[in-house]
């Protein structure tokens, strides 16, 4: 279970998300959709103790991500855009460090990385540095690096930014793959199409404030719209 | 602390780094085969060019002098003797000769002739012609007096009372420690430096560029861990590299490939003793780069701007090396604390087979304790979000350079960025040093009060206003209350007695060394006579840099500083760069208590945003050293005759200051702040 209650960051002045409330269960698959800037990678931030909420509480399987970032770590798979594979490392070897540091030793470790190399179909270069791989093959491993400590929340910031369709596809795989494991997962994106593809649940930021939430048969219904797009765009107007 | 974490993260980044092949050269490569390989090949070089020098003969003119003469030189088959109206300057100059020899006509049996020789000393086989020549110029005035002894039946002996011949009491072995004491502590702290450079740069603002460290941080591992397993590993770089540097360094020296060590009586060795405790000193050090360019990279966005802003640490730490191979420097205890050239001095004398117990000890210890702030510096940048994930130090990150043309054009009144400033700085800088000392040189101190009101002053005022600057802000012009005044003047009278007790222990401490004749000169200067000059005095020492220097200082510099930085950055950085460029070749000394009242008056500023309240400030404290110089009684007050400081006044002195600081108002919160700067 992912929850935030009333999450609010300010930055000076400026409050980057404010009064920010929603729960993703397991087996639930959560969009936070909104525009460059409302919000979206601070709130997640948030939730993986990258930065600290000025008020409110991010919360993993109960645990606070402010007084108990370690529990919060330990139950966390954390996917951003930028992908953070280390270039000199074979995924192989990223994979076990990976796993190490979340507490994953020996022989325990090895069955891990076996299990995420066959199971994101890794094998063919798994032994190769991760900076020659190609932007599929990385965007793949990164996958596995961020489940390869089996976590029950995932959090997914923009993963398939940069991505052309086919490499995209493995992140839509990978989401249904862990909506059917009972995994909570949420992400954020600015792309309707995959949000009318994964979410079971839809939140809108805009002004760092959750506009509107629900199914998106429900959100589009709501604002009298044809689509999820132009929902959006009703809804971000009206915030403004 | 977790170790096995710590263990984690320090295998990975020594397997990252072995693999990066740029860190690996400067590690490995350069140190063990390139170095010594480059040494023995300048050797090699140096020795055939030498050879190639010997081979042909010098080509020498010879006019004057006796046939005897000419016929010595011409017997020499070193020498080619050239036609005798070659021997002129001109032939010199263009290289048609060597050298040219002139003699004077033959003096009779007891008189003197004059012989002069021509050369080119920036030519090098001029030069060696002109040893040559002399060298057989000598000899032939041996012979010649050997004659006239003999003439005289006089032995040879009457013209040479004294024998003297040196001799090294050195063994071999002393004469090479005293040679690889002159340079070897700078390579090894070069190449420490060297081994942690990129590593740090790679470990802390790569991971940020590469989106790594976010990552990184998500896993459970404290943030402590993270940064004890990245330390270690760039400590440890940094120490392979300088162990790699020192073993090749020996391995070649001892291998007897340097010729000249063959040849004079010189032996490359190091005592294990002294080696060891080297490599035991190199281990703080290398702890203390590898924290400091940790902490500083960090705080960059990207590997290019980490960069440059780790080139001037760069420098800062190794330029000031150049110093233990000047003689004469004395390794003392305060010597010894100064960074990185203490250890280095220290190594000078371990390696000399010279250390002393206690300077050595000083030079440890201190090196531990600055290894142990800058391991401090560096952990807090791993703690703070802003610096990880916040667009970090990095100025240019925050607003794009075509933003702020922009803003440039359409003349958008806010106050200077920090580089803008810095820039400001460095042309008042440039132009008071070079165009001030010439206007003081020529007209004393009215070139002063001129230098002071055109090039500082005057150059601020037009810097805040034609600029896209608003002019009020930038300059800090906002009235103060009376009790912020107040406020000031108190914390202004409580730093004076502290000012003269920084001075005077940095006076005991041995390091630093005023002529008396400059204390003198200066005492004079500020000494008044009359009323007059006393009036006068004011004018130019205390009330013209109260308002030019604090115009570019706790104006432009602190009020642009402040837009980006926390208030200890932003007061710091103003005060250090206002001791800094009250620096001279004979008053070093000042650097400190300057930068002392620099942050005093950098403080109230913060608190007051009133730049009146440091002019004030600054007069007072300028005002009264022209005051206590011209009062002899006052000065028995605050002076022993020594020049000791009362310690009841600088006693007393924090309860000014912090009255004074309970007087000042309180800064309104930083994000009222942020506002009014992005308005």
């Amino acid at each position: 279970m992912i929850e935030f209650d009333g999450l609010g960051k300010a930055y000076g002045e400026l409050w980057a998300v404010r009064g920010l409330s929603l729960r993703v269960p397991r087996g639930e698959v959560y969009a936070l959709l909104g525009a460059n800037g409302a919000g979206k990678t601070t709130a997640l931030r948030c939730l993986a103790t990258l930065i600290a909420p000025t008020e409110g509480t991010a919360r993993i399987e109960g645990f606070d991500a402010r007084t108990q970032p370690l529990e919060v770590r330990r139950r966390l798979g954390f996917l951003a855009a930028s992908m953070g594979l280390y270039a000199r490392l074979t995924a192989r070897e990223l994979l076990r460090y990976f796993a190490n540091l979340n507490g994953i030793e020996g022989a325990a470790a090895e069955a891990r990385v076996e299990d995420a190399v066959g199971r994101f179909g890794l094998e063919t270069f798994a032994d190769r540095l991760c900076g020659k791989l190609s932007t599929g093959q990385r965007q793949r491993v990164s996958i596995a690096r961020a489940v390869v400590h089996d976590p029950p929340a995932l959090v997914l910031d923009e993963p398939t930014l940069g991505l052309d369709v086919l490499s995209g596809e493995a992140i839509y795989r990978f989401v249904e793959d862990a909506r059917d494991r009972d995994r909570a997962v949420l992400f954020s994106t600015h792309q309707m199409s995959e949000v009318e593809l994964l979410a079971d649940r839809v939140g809108v930021l805009a002004g760092g404030r959750l506009a509107a939430e629900g199914t998106v048969d429900q959100i589009v219904a709501a604002t009298g719209e044809p689509n999820l797009a132009r929902a959006f765009l009703r809804i971000v107007k009206e915030a403004a | 602390m977790n170790w096995r974490i710590v263990r984690r993260v320090v295998a990975k980044e020594l397997r990252e780094t072995v693999r990066d092949r740029r860190t690996l050269v400067m590690m490995l490569v350069v140190p063990t085969l390139l170095y010594p390989a480059m040494m023995i090949l300048a050797q090699q070089i140096a020795l055939v060019g030498q050879r190639r020098l010997g081979e042909r003969p010098a080509s020498v003119a010879v006019a004057g002098g006796d046939s005897a003469l000419s016929a010595f030189l011409r017997a020499d088959t070193a020498l080619r003797i050239a036609p005798a109206d070659s021997a002129t300057v001109a032939a010199v100059r263009a290289r048609t000769v060597e050298a040219a020899v002139v003699a004077a006509p033959a003096a009779d049996s007891a008189g003197t002739q004059g012989v002069r020789v021509f050369f080119d000393p920036s030519n090098d086989r001029s030069r060696r012609a002109q040893e040559m020549v002399s060298d057989r110029l000598d000899a032939w005035g041996d012979t010649l007096l050997a004659r006239r002894l003999g003439g005289a039946g006089l032995p040879a002996s009457f013209a040479r009372p004294l024998a003297v011949a040196d001799s090294s009491v050195a063994t071999a072995e002393e004469a090479g420690a005293y040679t690889l004491a002159r340079f070897l502590p700078f390579l090894l702290i070069v190449m420490t430096l060297l081994g942690a450079f990129y590593p740090a740069i790679d470990l802390a603002a790569g991971e940020k560029e590469r989106g790594t460290l976010e990552t990184l941080l998500t896993a459970p591992v404290p943030p402590g861990e993270i940064v004890a397993g990245k330390f270690a590993a760039v400590a440890l770089i940094g120490l392979l590299a300088a162990a790699a540097n020192l073993a090749s360094m020996m391995l070649t020296f001892q291998s007897g490939l340097f010729q000249f060590a063959r040849g004079g009586n010189v032996r490359f060795s190091l005592p294990w003793s002294s080696a060891l405790l080297v490599l035991a000193g190199l281990v703080p050090l290398a702890v203390l780069f590898a924290a400091l360019f940790l902490g500083i990279a960090v705080r960059s966005q990207s590997f290019k701007e980490a960069q440059n802003a780790l080139t001037p640490v760069q420098l800062a730490a190794t330029l000031p090396l150049l110093v233990i191979s000047l003689p004469g420097i004395e390794f003392n205890a305060a010597m010894a604390a100064i960074p990185v050239l203490g250890l280095a001095m220290a190594f000078r004398e371990l390696m000399g087979g010279t250390a002393t117990p206690v300077p050595t000890a000083v030079a440890f210890a201190t090196t531990i304790g600055y290894a142990g702030l800058a391991l401090y510096f560096a952990a807090r940048a791993f703690g703070r979000e802003d610096v990880l994930f916040g667009s970090g130090s990095g100025v240019a990150a925050k607003v794009p350079w075509r933003e702020r043309l922009r803003g440039w054009r359409r003349g958008g009144r806010r106050v200077p960025f920090p580089t803008e400033a810095l820039l400001f700085l460095v042309v008042v800088s440039l132009l008071y040093f070079h165009l001030g000392s010439r206007l003081q040189a020529i007209h004393g101190e009215r070139g002063l009060l001129a230098s002071q009101w055109l090039l500082m002053g005057g150059a601020a005022v037009a810097f805040a206003t034609l600029g896209p600057f608003d002019a009020r802000r930038t300059l800090g012009l906002r009235r103060p209350s009376a009790r912020a005044l107040a406020g000031a003047l108190l914390i202004a009278l409580g730093g004076l007695p502290i000012g003269w007790a920084i001075g005077w222990l940095q006076m005991q401490s041995g390091v630093f060394r005023i002529p008396p004749e400059l204390f003198g000169a200066l005492e004079k200067l500020v000494t008044a006579q009359s009323a007059e000059r006393f009036a006068w005095l004011l004018l130019v020492t205390a009330v013209t840099p109260a308002i030019c220097e604090e115009l570019v200082f706790r104006g432009v510099l602190l009020q642009s500083f402040s837009r980006e930085m926390t208030a200890v950055r932003a007061i710091g950085g103003t005060a250090l760069l206002f001791g800094v460029l009250h620096l001279s070749g004979e008053t070093a000394i000042r650097l400190l208590p300057t930068a002392f009242l620099g942050v005093l008056m950098g403080f109230v500023v913060w608190r007051t945003r009133s730049i009146f309240a440091s002019m004030l400030m600054h007069f007072v404290n300028n005002g009264m050293a022209v005051v206590i110089v011209s009062a002899p009684a006052l000065r028995k007050v605050v002076f022993s005759e020594a020049g000791e400081p009362s310690w009841a006044l600088v006693a007393v002195a924090p309860l000014a200051l912090a009255a004074g600081a309970w007087l000042l108002p309180r800064r309104a919160a930083a994000s009222d702040e942020a506002v009014e700067m992005n308005r």
